[in-house]
């Protein structure tokens, strides 16, 4: 369900009451609780320019009411381009089962979504929003069937969007590279200011070749300029091979470093736990990030392992609902909270280490407990929930009342 | 009777994070429920029903659904019959769906932080025997509070969709029978919006503390089941346990519900002594239950199979709280065996856990995913975890319920359909216990 926010003040404002953490509470077994203060916060042109004592009257100041600030949610892997929500219910149907079974259904169906796909993606952001999320990195589907219609769409969405959201946007090959031809259309959109990433999909299994589809992958990104995200499902030698290959990829091509992704991976909660370290060590290495929904059937994903070796881990809703799962909430404090679960990270110290999938690894104290955001110079990305901490936050997926990204307004649940 | 206020400030103060719209039910006539609830009798209109499956070739593609008019009468639903979407004086369900109200099949209202400041569970040491030790240093602080934040958990419990709990309530020599009247109080103040059994648990051991004398106290003192807890690990031996909470069950004419933690040779044990016992006392078939049974998802397929059939003949139900992650429930070989499966949130914040939703429907959710129940029929079949077993439709999309007669316990969602609500853990508008109209 969407709630709706009110615009409270453009990207120039200042915030009074605004509850900030500013330590842990330590006893002799280590942290029991986390300490907050209110404070006030001066937003200049969408930048954090003062974080200052809450003691000076400020008549014109907004009043955060004593809200915990956080730092933006940002979810690193949803579909706003083809999304079924806001359409009437409509259930799995147990007769597709393979991608290549999904891709059929999505030649046949995208047509009619694309008709109204624009204010679909504006709804699954309003829900988003509703609960906190300013920011995605959004794949979109180029294929035969919908040409780069599906990215017309959804920057059009985007656009009516952008004082309120903010996306960075993956060209996906859903139906393949090569399976169905969608290379010269992945060409073309690799050519495009918008599209940040070139995505893929599962190289083997879909394009029946791991080397040819990385390769044009690997060489689309690096001519212009550009990330990569692709979807890995594929398991076994082969799903490892594709992550072995890649990497191989970005260390010779240096500039891919930092900005290469892998969603999904599945493959690695798949390994024992040697090769899932040896694994881990060659993605740091290689820079290369890996991107989940938090799998909770079946293998977990070795997510601790790959944060023990630097690996950064970013976390998405991927589905919301449509004909994939239609089980997302499109809350990251649930994900955050499913991770909390799954992992066992229980205590508060654990617990708000935890918020850093919600926001993209920021946390407004390092591990030793000092205030390491927001600082003057921050962008004001920012939003503020109905908690006492992030720990609580996490654990009881508080509810957000106030939203911004940097280049926005401040809005406010109405 | 809850305010609307009070559910609007405990949604906010609650876990707020899956939306929850108060009170949507209400007059035409402009008068509020609250004449419509103390009339004791009234007609709902523009209520939701499923009526059948849609199929195509064989397999189910959609929920039918039509609008009906619900006659309550002295808290039990008289009469249902053609929508009157005209009718004057009815009670406007706007289109929203009804389905039987939700219970909560395993919960801890007496022992909550729930309405008090956010504490995160330390790491302790000392397994169970390190809890009893912390208990018995914080319950009596506890206990100073309790009636007025079982309440707000019941209120918390309400604005999920659930009317009923089965609660555990902790009795052992540091509460003694405190905790109970403690939750005994709420439970009155709360009876017309909310109902509850009432399980004797001895948390700190039968034998381990002395708490023999205070469960036979209980068992006089209004509770319905006699509970227990790892007899082997806290007692140090499952005979003379079992023996003791099984004779004092007979011996009282209640249920049994015994928390089982152990997942190892003790575990499996204790099961089978449990089904052994009830075997040979059959006045405890249908009414005795174990709790959590983490053994039962440590077995091997065969193990498992073996085991579901001797409950479901034993006729012992098992509550689950849905585990997920290291160790999976083996939930679906359960129901093929007819083994009464029930969910619960167990610990909504406290120093055991702090990630409780309280939603019976979010646990039905985590099934539905757990368990790959992805398609309409899935779906549908899944709510039963959320109501304790009752579902509108049976198997071939036959309407079951409501029926004239039923005790008028439903809840509203906003959704088209079962199989929606669980998957999208549909908000719920509305809420009527006993004919009365909660929200």
């Amino acid at each position: 369900m969407e709630t709706a926010y009110h615009i409270l003040a453009g990207n120039s404002y200042t915030l009074k009451n605004v509850r900030l953490e500013t330590a842990f509470v330590f006893d002799e077994d280590g942290v029991t609780a986390t300490r907050t203060g209110l404070f006030c916060i001066t937003v200049s042109n969408g930048k954090i320019t003062r974080v200052f004592p809450n003691d000076a009257p400020l008549p014109h100041a907004i009043d955060a009411k004593g809200y915990l600030m956080l730092p933006a949610f940002k979810d690193m892997h949803v579909h706003l381009d083809k999304t079924l929500y806001g359409l009437p219910w409509q259930a799995l149907s147990p007769r597709r089962r393979t991608v290549r079974d999904m891709i059929a259904y999505e030649q046949e169906i995208i047509p009619t979504l694309l008709k109204t796909s624009t204010a679909r993606a504006e709804q699954l952001i309003s829900l988003l929003q509703s609960y906190g999320t300013s920011f995605a990195r959004t794949h979109f589907n180029v294929d035969t069937t919908s040409g780069l219609r599906s990215l017309e769409n959804l920057q059009k969405a985007l656009d009516n969007k952008q004082d309120s959201f903010k996306a960075e946007l993956v060209a996906f090959p859903q139906h393949g590279l090569y399976y169905t031809d969608s290379a010269p259309l992945m060409k073309e959109a690799a050519q495009l200011e918008n599209v940040d990433f070139i995505g893929g999909l599962d190289p083997f299994s879909i394009d029946n070749g791991i080397q040819k589809a990385i390769d044009l992958t690997v060489q689309l990104a690096i001519d212009h300029n550009k990330g990569i995200d692709i979807h890995l499902h594929d398991g076994g030698k082969e799903g490892l091979r594709t992550i072995t290959y890649l990497a191989e990829q970005v260390l010779q091509n240096p500039q891919l470093k930092g900005r290469t992704f892998v969603s999904h991976a599945f493959v690695l909660a798949q390994l024992q736990s040697k090769e899932t370290e040896a694994v881990a060590e060659k993605l740091a290495a290689a820079g290369m990030g890996i991107v989940s929904a938090i799998p909770f059937r079946g293998a977990a994903m070795p997510i601790p392992a790959l944060l023990k070796h630097g690996v950064e881990v970013l976390m998405g809703n991927d589905n919301v609902q449509d004909y994939w799962s239609t089980f997302g909430t499109g809350n990251m404090l649930q994900k955050a909270h499913l991770m909390a679960e799954l992992y066992g990270w229980v205590t508060e110290f654990e617990l708000s280490r935890t918020l850093r999938f919600a926001t993209r690894n920021i946390l407004p104290l390092n591990n030793e407990g000092h205030m390491q955001w927001p600082k003057a110079g921050d962008k004001a990305a920012l939003v503020l929930v109905n908690a006492s901490c992030s720990a609580e936050a996490v654990s009881r997926m508080s509810a957000t009342v106030a939203f911004a990204h940097d280049e926005g307004s401040l809005y406010w649940k109405s | 009777m809850v305010s609307r206020k009070d559910f609007i400030r405990n949604s906010a103060l609650g876990f707020a994070g899956l939306a929850f719209v108060p009170g949507t039910l209400k007059e035409v006539n402009g008068t509020t429920s609250e004449s419509a609830q103390t009339s004791g009798s009234y007609i709902l209109k523009n209520v939701r029903l499923e009526t059948g499956f849609a199929y195509e070739n064989d397999e189910v593609i959609a929920t039918h659904t039509a609008l009906f008019a619900v006659e309550i009468e002295n808290g039990v639903i008289k009469k249902i019959s053609p929508n009157q979407p005209g009718a004057k004086n009815a009670v406007d369900a706007g289109g929203m769906l009804m389905l039987p109200a939700f219970r909560d099949m395993h919960i801890h209202l007496d022992k909550t932080f729930y309405g008090g400041p956010w504490q995160a569970v330390r790491r302790r040491t000392g397994g169970v025997k390190g809890m009893i030790a912390l208990e018995q240093k914080i319950l009596p602080d506890m206990l100073k509070n309790s009636t007025y934040k079982a309440e707000q958990l019941i209120e918390l419990l309400q604005s999920k969709g659930t009317s009923f709990a089965r609660s555990h309530v902790n009795i052992e020599p540091t509460s003694r029978l405190d905790s109970l009247k403690n939750l005994q109080k709420a439970l009155e103040n709360k009876k017309k919006v909310f109902g509850a059994e009432l399980v004797a648990f001895p948390q700190h051991g039968v034998f381990y503390t002395d708490t023999a004398l205070y469960l036979k106290e209980a068992a006089q003192a209004g509770i319905d089941f006699i509970g227990g807890v790892d007899p082997y690990t806290i007692d140090g031996a499952i005979e003379k346990t079992m023996d003791f909470t099984i004779q004092l069950a007979l011996d009282h004419g209640k249920g049994i519900d015994i928390h089982l933690h152990e997942s190892g040779e003790s575990g499996l044990k204790t099961v089978e002594y449990l089904i052994n016992k009830v075997n040979e006392n059959p006045a405890l078939k249908g009414k005795t239950y174990l709790s959590h049974c983490f053994v039962l998802g440590r077995l091997d397929r065969p193990q498992q199979e073996a085991i579901a059939e001797k409950l479901g003949a034993a006729q012992i139900g098992i509550v689950s709280t849905i585990p997920f992650g290291g160790l999976i429930m083996p939930i679906p070989t359960l129901l093929k065996h007819n083994v009464t499966v029930m969910t619960g949130n167990d610990s909504i914040i406290d120093h055991w856990n702090t990630f409780g939703s309280g939603s019976v429907l979010q646990k039905a959710n985590l099934a539905a995913q757990l368990y790959g129940n992805t398609t309409e029929f899935g779906l549908s079949r899944t709510l039963k975890l959320a109501t304790a077993g009752l579902l509108p439709l049976d198997d071939k999309g036959v309407q079951q319920w409501p029926k004239a007669g039923d005790q008028a316990d439903m809840v509203f969602v906003d959704a088209s359909c079962s199989a929606e609500a669980v998957s999208r853990i549909s908000p719920v508008t509305s809420l009527i216990y006993k004919g009365n109209i909660v929200f």
